[in-house]
């Protein structure tokens, strides 16, 4: 098909995707006002943990801002994924699989918005962060933050996708944000790996997701070095490649 | 008496819509448990603070705020139960009925109380599998299923209070951040006197802060007969809230017809 | 080369349901293809099949000359597809789709926006083409999704019941603009389960029931397999046995119905005249006089049984709409 005409359908279904915000007014409200609510609620209940000592942060909302982000994240890329079920329920999807359109292009059309959509609650819940007094991460914290939000709302969206393609229904709508949620509060979110407990520290230490959140973390509560960032940027790419690759393969079975 | 038929009637019906769905079941006990096992994982250290009550351990602190989030949870489910059966016009059809007006709601609180029942024994299970200790005891635990099964009845009776003023599902749906709101702002997970503000401040006086107290006291010390019946007193205030506002809003709907 | 051809084409559900049991079909090009039949024949498997949108469990099938497996994405390359539900996003407006569409096939922007309007303007839709397909009717739904269906100009259009649903003007606007793409040499398949519709569209009728293929031809081979046409009838003043007497000398005779005489006649309506005049020189005053043609409701009948549901009531209010006061 060309990589112009490639390229001019991803723009187009992220054109489309953005109409969803866009052209229903108060739709958007719900996806950005979560991650600010979750963010104010539990700084508020556990912002004495900070307390504790080998705790390494002075602010718990600093710790927990980039927790926030990822959330947001998550939120975003399962709406693509109820997006999608929705499509496929009402027929539209059948439009894009009957067109010339290769498939692995019109993934890239849904993920690819989910990364953009999902700086819209991350600026939100930065601007609330910051005048709460969240520590200024530097240009270079800051980028990498949200680049890897953007990077986890790709994550995102591949799993709601492949979830959507597998269930046709928008039923499934709760097991891909409840999936998200899981995979990202698992980690070090609510305290350093050295003061979790029992079974969540084990599985916070494997979990790839703390690497991500470690990574966009680290100019919140401190220097930003390269050693933070590569494994988080690993991580994310593993996930990525994972996610993504189960969606295509969703995709190649729709006409099963 | 008819009245009391109906209301089994309908009871069962509601206790059945639930158990039918595994779906809409699910996200009510799986989620708070899941968001359980993460706090008590992620934050289970609290009790080395000094400032925190006496407790054998932090999961014991938690199983009160779960259960009263599930009821929570159960009682915005119920509502949205509620809603759709307005929207499907079931409930016009038992309006047209010689049944009392009460006995609508009511029928629909007898599952919300079904599931309350289900989700305290759930908690408590749980609990002891993973060696919290209910020092209450057997009475304590008898008194914590009371409690919780109240608590969800006073809760449905919110939610279908919103359910018949507003006659729409995704209203009620709306409402589901709303629950996490209540909760942060009360003593649901963390105790009072370790909350920031402005948590802390709300939380003193949220009804809810009462309830949960009142179970958890059931929980991790013996019998505390001002815990138990200031929770008492929070949750028939909620309730009576809940079923004033029931009252008004059916009175509003038939009267718009 | 057929337009489109399939050789033992099957499709099986899991839990072992045959929606497809093995179709033969050479469709050649430029042709109005219809296959009639009841919900749940198996028509919408087909054209999804057709349309690669799903995958046969047996058999194979060709598409402008591609396997519809193999050769997918060049298949999508040359139908065109309009579906059953209109699937239209509400949100976009009618232009803002076509255009989506024709990205999708790989058109540059300004040809796109070219084709979306000469498309719209086509289709009616000129007015409307800059509002949110939220506010279309189902008429304006599905010009709308037959004009995007045509944005890249295919050589095949597959239409899956292009009118259920849809009041007699509408279906009469889509059949005359299928009827004018078919002219203009494109081919056309569509499913449908309104015996006027194949009648008056197709220039084959394939009938489907229970996934197979029962009957395939033109409407008038199919009609005249069937039976032949027969007269009836009235007279005015009731001598129904002399009438039936005469009549019988010019073909088979038939049950009354209705106080009506029937025969069935050999040769068509050219037999009319030969009965008449021996009515008449036998003194016979006729009140009433029918000739009536064996429907495809006739010839579903008779291949599956039963009668399509449908052949009744919208087909005699588009009868009216189409013939006006004959």
């Amino acid at each position: 098909m060309g990589l112009r005409a490639d390229l001019a359908t991803i723009r187009a279904l992220m054109r489309r995707a953005l109409n969803e915000i866009l052209r229903v007014p108060g739709a958007a409200i719900p996806g950005v006002l979560a991650p600010a609510i979750f963010f104010l609620g539990l700084s508020a209940v556990f912002g004495n943990l900070t307390l504790l000592p080998g705790f390494t942060s002075e602010s718990y909302q600093s710790f927990l801002i980039p927790v926030s982000l990822m959330q947001g994240a998550g939120f975003t890329g399962a709406a693509t994924g109820v997006n999608l079920a929705r499509d496929i329920e009402q027929g539209w999807f059948d439009r894009m699989l009957a067109s010339p359109a290769p498939r692995p292009v019109l993934l890239a059309g849904l993920v690819l918005s989910a990364s953009f959509r999902a700086l819209v609650p991350a600026a939100f819940l930065l601007v609330i962060g910051f005048s709460l007094g969240v520590h200024w991460p530097g240009a270079g914290g800051l980028a990498i933050a949200l680049l890897i939000t953007m990077g986890m709302a790709i994550v995102a969206a591949a799993w709601g996708t492949t979830l959507a393609l597998k269930f046709k229904s928008q039923s499934a709508s709760p097991l891909m944000q409840a999936g998200m949620l899981v995979l990202i509060l698992t980690t070090t979110a609510y305290a350093p790996l050295a003061l979790l407990t029992g079974w969540l520290q084990e599985v916070a230490r494997y979990n790839p997701v703390t690497q991500v959140v470690e990574a966009a973390r680290q100019g919140f509560v401190g220097p930003v070095t390269w050693a933070e960032t590569w494994p988080g940027l690993l991580a994310l790419a593993g996930l990525t490649t994972l996610l993504v690759a189960l969606a295509l393969r969703g995709m190649a079975r729709t006409a099963d | 008496m008819n009245t009391l038929r109906v209301i089994g009637a309908l009871g069962l019906r509601s206790i059945k819509q639930t158990f039918r769905r595994p779906q809409l079941l699910a996200p009510i006990l799986i989620f708070p448990t899941l968001l359980l096992a993460i706090q008590v994982g992620g934050a289970g250290r609290a009790v080395d603070l000094p400032q925190f009550p006496e407790v054998n351990g932090f999961l014991d602190f938690m199983i009160a705020g779960a259960m009263i989030q599930a009821t929570l949870l159960a009682g915005n489910s119920g509502g949205i139960a509620l809603a759709l059966d307005i929207e499907m016009g079931f409930t016009d059809r038992l309006l047209a009925a010689p049944i009392s007006r009460f006995a609508i709601v009511l029928g629909r609180l007898a599952g919300t109380a079904a599931l309350g029942a289900l989700t305290a024994i759930w908690f408590l299970v749980i609990a002891l599998i993973f060696g919290a200790h209910i020092e209450g005891g057997v009475a304590g635990a008898f008194l914590i299923v009371l409690l919780v099964t109240c608590s969800a009845v006073a809760f449905g009776g919110i939610g279908a209070a919103i359910a018949l003023r507003s006659g729409s599902a995704s209203v009620v749906q709306g409402l589901f951040p709303l629950v996490f709101v209540i909760l942060f702002l009360s003593t649901a997970f963390f105790p009072e006197n370790l909350l920031l503000e402005p948590a802390r401040s709300v939380a003193e006086w949220n009804p809810l802060s009462f309830i949960v107290d009142g179970v958890r006291d059931l929980v991790i010390s013996t019998f505390s007969a001002a815990q138990f019946f200031e929770g008492v007193a929070a949750l028939a205030l909620m309730g009576l809230f809940g079923v004033g506002l029931s009252a008004a809003a059916m009175r509003g709907r038939l009267r718009r017809g | 080369m057929p337009a489109i051809e399939t050789r033992d084409l099957q499709r099986v559900f899991s839990g072992g349901i045959t929606a497809v049991a093995g179709v033969d079909l050479q469709i050649p090009e430029r042709e109005i293809y219809a296959f009639l039949g009841p919900n749940g024949a198996g028509k919408t498997t087909m054209v999804r099949m057709l349309t690669t949108l799903l995958r046969p469990t047996g058999g194979s099938a060709r598409v402008a000359g591609l396997d519809v497996v193999e050769e997918a994405g060049e298949v999508r390359r040359a139908i065109g597809v309009a579906l059953q539900e209109a699937a239209l996003d509400p949100l976009m407006t009618g232009r803002e789709l076509i255009v989506l569409q024709a990205t999708l096939h790989a058109l540059p922007r300004g040809e796109g926006e070219r084709r979306a309007e000469r498309l719209l303007d086509r289709v009616g839709l000129s007015s409307a083409a800059d509002r949110r397909v939220g506010t279309y009717s189902g008429g304006m739904r599905r010009r709308l999704d037959l004009a995007s269906a045509l944005v890249h100009e295919p050589q095949i259009l597959f239409l899956d019941e292009p009118t259920t649903g849809l009041d007699p003007v509408s279906r009469k606007s889509i059949w005359e603009e299928v009827s004018k793409l078919n002219r203009e040499g494109t081919t056309v398949f569509l499913t449908t389960q309104y015996l006027e519709e194949a009648d008056k569209l197709a220039d084959r009728v394939g009938i489907i029931d229970d996934g197979r293929l029962v009957a395939e031809g033109t409407p008038d081979a199919l009609k005249a397999e069937i039976g032949r046409p027969h007269l009836e009838v009235v007279l005015s003043d009731g001598r129904m046995d002399r009438a039936e007497e005469i009549m019988s000398r010019f073909g088979k005779p038939l049950p009354a119905k209705d106080g009506a005489a029937l025969v069935e006649l050999e040769r068509g309506a050219a037999g009319v005249a030969p009965v008449v005049r021996a009515l008449d020189e036998a003194g016979l005053v006729v009140e009433s006089l029918d000739l009536v043609q064996p429907t495809l409701d006739d010839v579903f009948v008779a291949k599956t049984g039963y009668h399509l549901e449908g052949s009744e009531g919208p087909e005699a209010e588009v009868d009216q709409a189409v013939e006006g006061d004959s």
